[in-house]
């Protein structure tokens, strides 16, 4: 019964989210198809606010629907003119398209980035907390607090600007092996053989498992004494003295290579991901550039180079972007390898050493600043990036 | 039979056997934690770690499987998880499909600036978002129901989403919805019977990654949810872990439970990871 | 609208929109939070909870509290931190949360807990657990347990009589530890620092003096030295090893002691049998002191956004929880000792060996200060006690810098 009844409430929820995209499909429908309608602006302006101010005075939402509407009316005041003049319901299917996503990633994050924004100027901490609970009002300080993720470090010793070129160099290795196992596998996969939906789903088994007990588990394996690897280092330099003999041997992973160990394991997590991309990019291209290439006589290599790499490209670029975007930020690996033990801050990145700062110390302000400086780092790269792609675009 | 035919078989037996053992190294490579965690889940005292190495271990037994079926809501979280995994992953593919054919074939203002736009919403440390997130689904009153649930995974997707379906649009040529568009269809016609069928690879890819995000996310189900009936089996199962002492036997049998439905949707999934484009005709 | 949305609409509208709206008008889910509803979180371990609940049942069969309602809820540690503190900031938070001492500093700090003064008579309680939930002269929780304490463990298989002191203990690690063959003689988590502060204190020092680390010591540099002589030149204890490898180590018959806390102790005892042995952590012969584990417990704590009228309900349910008779159920059922001090003179309780040890070895013990400070503490000294411990750094260099770092992350802190 319960079962049926979570049935019920989830469709209900469904039904919420269809009738809200419905509304927002209807609003914009109506300023780009009517904009030129005589009863245009009387509609808009009293229709819209005054069913928003119900609606959200129904929901319970608000007390007051006089507020709301007022609120509402002026901002109708300004959307109404703005899609009258400028708009002119041009490229109106492409907006009707676009408007749900946009609203919805608006609705999730657009509130709390402002927030991390007044919290960065701000100073919130343990001693202020209450009295912003209470009055709802924080001193500003300006830029004190960015001053300070320059100035000061976020751990104990290891400076701001170190940990920016260890992040960078943590998320070339790692997005460039992804990249380069997904595609190694992807290229395998793609041949006429046996078992390949079989062989697909044991590879996914990284990216399908919880994160946080196939990082652990990995942890195991890199154990100095017990890890499956140590051990086997240990017998292979015992087998073949003369690998011992070039340095091949046990190591100290976790305590000696702890940003190494956190590489490998992240890569291993990685490595489907950009497999299941690749290999769906691959079916984009159609076999009869492959067939005219054979007729040329063009060699496997040639093919790739020419064929395979060119044109797996688009959708290859939003991968390896947001692939970037999100090694940058990873978190869960750094913190569950190293979390626990100590003098490992020479294998924290930006963000775990942001995580770090922010539990610890509960300087919220501080790591709102600290988030918001990650946050522009990474956008300047990657508008740069997609800048320098187009151009490359351009060229072809 | 001559001997040139032959040659060729024999080559190329051997370079399939080639593949063959480069693909299963690779596998092995995937598999082995997958046991490891499977002996912890059979391992008898609560043990992550074994100085062992053996993958079966000593008097193992299936008692955390019980146990976790038995004593924890388990399945109710399991279930809990699927209804709304399958749900968002359907609205994040829908919204995400519609809003990418805009991207790829459509000329408008604030073009590049959206895309740009889609992929900051990427940048900022989700851990940051804890205190907001909770200030907002207070006010709204989403504290534990779904509905806030449902709309932040299938919201989360989309950049994801939307890129990869635009990049794959992209490829297709425009030529054969024009094809279409002559002979009478609207634009959305063209859309869903000439694109929509021929990207079933990347829609595909699309639901995989969403269905992957929403069945394994913590942050937001932890900040909305707070009671046990209404657990994913994120938080079911995490409730396991303590400050010091973890259930991990229970912990890694669960964990092998959670992962069959990701791997059935994986394998499921093969039929139509192989475009209408390249069908029967993929070379190597 | 793409057709599929339109599509999808559609069936939505004709299919279940009539159904939706019939159902609609008879559910929906109330918000539980009344007037005679108590809202607990709390960061047990799992095996726990069976114990808090039937706890709340049998307050809510008393005649009295037969309206009230009790609404459990389990966190892991930092999501409970996050958790209230968000809950706090926005109106909603629990009316009492059960947890250890270490984030009361931080809730007491911040105003998200009041102080319970005067809502129990403090005399009750065993002397260090009320002083380690004691900051600025007023008394922040209500100890629900006494403990979380480290004590140390061994297999009785290899090891006939507990050492008692390290001479003895070292005797036993050169001796019979080798002829058993054992990996390593003990094991213990090395890079925590929380596992360090009773052989700190063996050496004469305490990481805190009131507010102020004091971690720049002699004392500091000669445990530091000791752990190194353990690992690298004695090799009695693994030289990499965290919390799951020493537990593993140990419930695999690879070392014969181990230094765990209280909480581990049933665990140990269900996997041992009547080969698990507990002692206390032995005399530090160098010194002729005793090494003293941190002590704490586990608290009720009470939001500051409680209702006065709700107080009154809240109190009864915490003295309930504290009756001598629930909290020597509760020693017979987890193991944890009575923070009551009626209850740890019950025969129950001085009378088997488990607790009789983990009852002097608290009273060896020190209690945890409470106050924010020690985070930095924490942090700085797990720093850079794996960096001396690795041999990255000088044992000089180690603690001068722990030193240094906590007082500037303090400085950071308060400023």
């Amino acid at each position: 019964m319960e079962i049926l009844y979570s049935v019920y409430e989830v469709l209900w929820f469904v039904f919420i989210v269809i009738a809200g995209i419905a509304l927002i499909e209807g609003y914009f429908y109506y300023h780009f198809q009517f904009y030129d309608r005589r009863w245009f602006f009387p509609a808009a302006l009293l229709g819209f606010p005054l069913a928003g101010a119900a609606g959200c005075f129904a929901m319970g939402l608000v007390t007051e629907p006089v507020r709301i509407f007022l609120w509402l009316l002026g901002s109708e005041g300004l959307i109404a003119p703005f899609f009258r003049h400028i708009v002119k319901g041009r490229s109106k299917l492409a907006y009707l398209l676009l408007a749900p996503a946009f609203i919805g990633l608006a609705l999730l994050l657009v509130y709390p980035f402002v927030f991390e924004v007044y919290l960065s100027f701000s100073d919130l901490k343990l001693t202020t907390i209450m009295q912003w609970k209470n009055t709802g009002y924080l001193p500003f300080v300006g830029l004190r607090q960015y001053i300070d993720v320059f100035t000061t470090s976020p751990l104990s010793e290891v400076t701001f600007w170190a940990l920016l070129g260890r992040t960078l160099w943590w998320t070339f290795i790692n997005v460039f092996f992804h990249v380069a196992g997904g595609f190694t596998l992807a290229l395998l996969l793609n041949n006429h053989i046996r078992f390949k939906g079989f062989y697909r789903t044991l590879l996914v088994i990284p990216w399908a498992m919880p994160q946080v007990v196939a990082v652990l588990a990995m942890r195991g394996e890199f154990h100095a004494q017990y890890g499956f690897i140590n051990i086997m280092l240990g017998k292979l330099a015992a087998a073949y003295p003369f690998l011992a003999g070039l340095g091949l041997g046990p190591v100290q992973w976790l305590s000696n290579y702890p940003l190494t160990t956190c590489t490998l394991i992240n890569i291993w997590l990685g490595i489907p991901f950009m497999m299941v991309v690749i290999l769906g990019g691959l079916q984009s291209i159609s076999s009869s550039y492959y067939d005219a290439a054979d007729i040329d006589g063009a060699s496997y290599l040639q093919k790739l180079r020419f064929i395979t790499i060119p044109l797996i490209r688009p959708v290859m670029m939003p991968a390896v972007t947001l692939g970037t975007v999100w090694t940058f930020n990873n978190i869960n690996v750094i913190y569950l390898v190293t979390g626990q033990s100590g003098g490992t801050e020479r294998a924290d990145i930006l963000v775990s050493a942001l995580y770090k700062a922010a539990f610890t110390y509960n300087r919220y302000s501080y790591s709102a600043a600290f988030a918001i400086v990650i946050f522009a780092i990474l956008f300047f790269v990657s508008v740069f990036y997609l800048k320098s792609f187009d151009a490359a675009k351009e060229e072809r | 039979m001559n001997k040139e035919a032959a040659a060729y078989r024999r080559k190329k037996f051997l370079k399939y056997l080639l593949i063959h053992a480069a693909i299963i190294s690779f596998v092995v490579i995937c598999v082995y934690p997958l046991l490891r965690i499977l002996s912890v889940s059979i391992r008898p005292g609560d043990k992550l770690f074994s100085t062992d190495l053996a993958l079966l271990p000593k008097g193992a037994d299936f008692a955390a499987y019980v146990r976790l079926l038995k004593e924890t809501l388990f399945l109710r979280w399991l279930w809990n998880s699927l209804l709304i995994t399958v749900t968002t992953s359907f609205i994040g593919v829908s919204l995400a499909s519609t809003a990418a054919y805009a991207f790829s074939r459509f000329k408008f203002g604030g073009k590049k600036g959206g895309l740009i736009l889609l992929l900051s919403t990427q940048m900022i440390p989700a851990g940051m978002l804890i205190l907001p997130l909770f200030l907002m689904i207070m006010k709204l009153g989403l504290m534990n129901t779904y509905l806030g649930i449902i709309i932040a995974y299938s919201v989360s997707s989309l950049p994801f989403s939307i890129w990869i379906l635009k990049g794959y649009y992209d490829t297709i040529p425009r030529s054969l919805e024009e094809a279409a568009l002559v002979d009478g269809t609207s634009q959305l016609g063209a859309f869903y019977r000439v694109i929509l069928p021929l990207s079933t690879p990347a829609l595909s890819i699309a639901f995989l990654f969403n269905f992957t995000t929403a069945w394994n996310e913590y942050l937001v189900a932890r900040v909305v949810l707070f009671s046990s009936k209404q657990y994913t089996w994120t938080l079911g199962l995490f409730e396991l872990q303590g400050q010091y002492i973890t259930q991990w036997g229970m912990f890694a049998a669960g964990s092998m439970l959670v992962t069959i439905p990701v791997l059935a949707v994986f394998l499921y999934s093969s039929k139509w990871l192989i475009s209408g484009l390249t069908l029967g005709s993929v070379k190597g | 609208m793409g057709l599929n949305l339109k599509n999808l609409i559609k069936g939505a509208a004709l299919g279940l929109f009539p159904a939706l709206l019939f159902l609609t008008s008879c559910s929906r889910p109330k918000s539980p939070l009344d007037a005679s509803t108590i809202i607990v979180w709390e960061q047990e371990d799992a095996q726990v909870a069976p114990y808090i609940d039937s706890v709340f049942s049998a307050f809510k069969r008393l005649p009295e509290s037969k309206d009230i309602r009790i609404i459990r809820t389990h966190y892991q540690t930092e999501d409970l931190r996050q958790q209230f503190q968000a809950a706090s900031l926005a109106g909603v938070a629990p009316d009492l949360i059960m947890c250890p001492s270490d984030t009361a500093g931080l809730f007491a700090v911040s105003g998200f807990i009041r102080p319970v003064d005067g809502l129990i008579d403090a005399s009750k309680y065993n002397k260090a657990v009320l002083q380690a939930i004691t900051l600025d002269g007023h008394i922040w929780g209500v100890p629900v347990s006494n403990g979380n304490h480290l004590m140390m463990f061994f297999n009785k298989k290899y090891v006939k009589t507990a050492p008692k002191n390290t001479d003895e203990l070292f005797k036993f690690c050169a001796n019979e530890a080798k002829a058993y063959k054992l990996d390593f003689c003990m094991a213990f988590d090395m890079g925590e620092p929380f596992w360090l502060m009773p052989w700190l204190a063996a050496f004469g020092g305490w990481p805190i003096d009131n507010k102020t680390p004091t971690l720049d010591t002699p004392a500091m540099r000669s445990a530091i030295n000791f752990y190194l002589d353990l690992k690298f030149n004695k090799k009695y204890a693994p030289p990499e090893c965290d919390y799951n490898c020493m537990d593993s180590l140990f419930k695999e018959g690879k070392t014969a002691f181990i230094i765990n806390g209280d909480w581990s102790i049933s665990g140990y005892q269900q996997h041992f049998k009547r080969d698990f042995g507990l002692a206390l952590i032995p005399k530090l012969s160098q010194t002729g002191l005793w090494p003293a584990p941190m002590v704490s417990g586990k608290y009720f704590m009470v939001s500051s956004g409680v209702k006065p009228e709700k107080l009154e309900m809240i109190k009864r349910l915490m003295d309930f929880y504290t009756t001598s008779d629930n909290q020597i159920r509760q020693f017979k059922e987890l193991q944890r000792l009575p923070a009551l001090a009626e209850a740890s003179k019950a025969p129950e309780i001085t009378g088997t060996e488990v607790s009789r040890v983990s009852m002097d070895q608290i009273s060896k013990g020190r209690p945890m200060s409470m106050a924010t400070e020690m985070r930095a503490i924490w942090d700085s000294a797990r720093n850079y006690l794996g960096l001396a411990t690795s041999r990255k750094l000088s044992v000089e260099d180690a603690t001068r810098k722990m030193q240094q770092n906590a007082d500037l992350k303090i400085s950071e802190m308060n400023r």
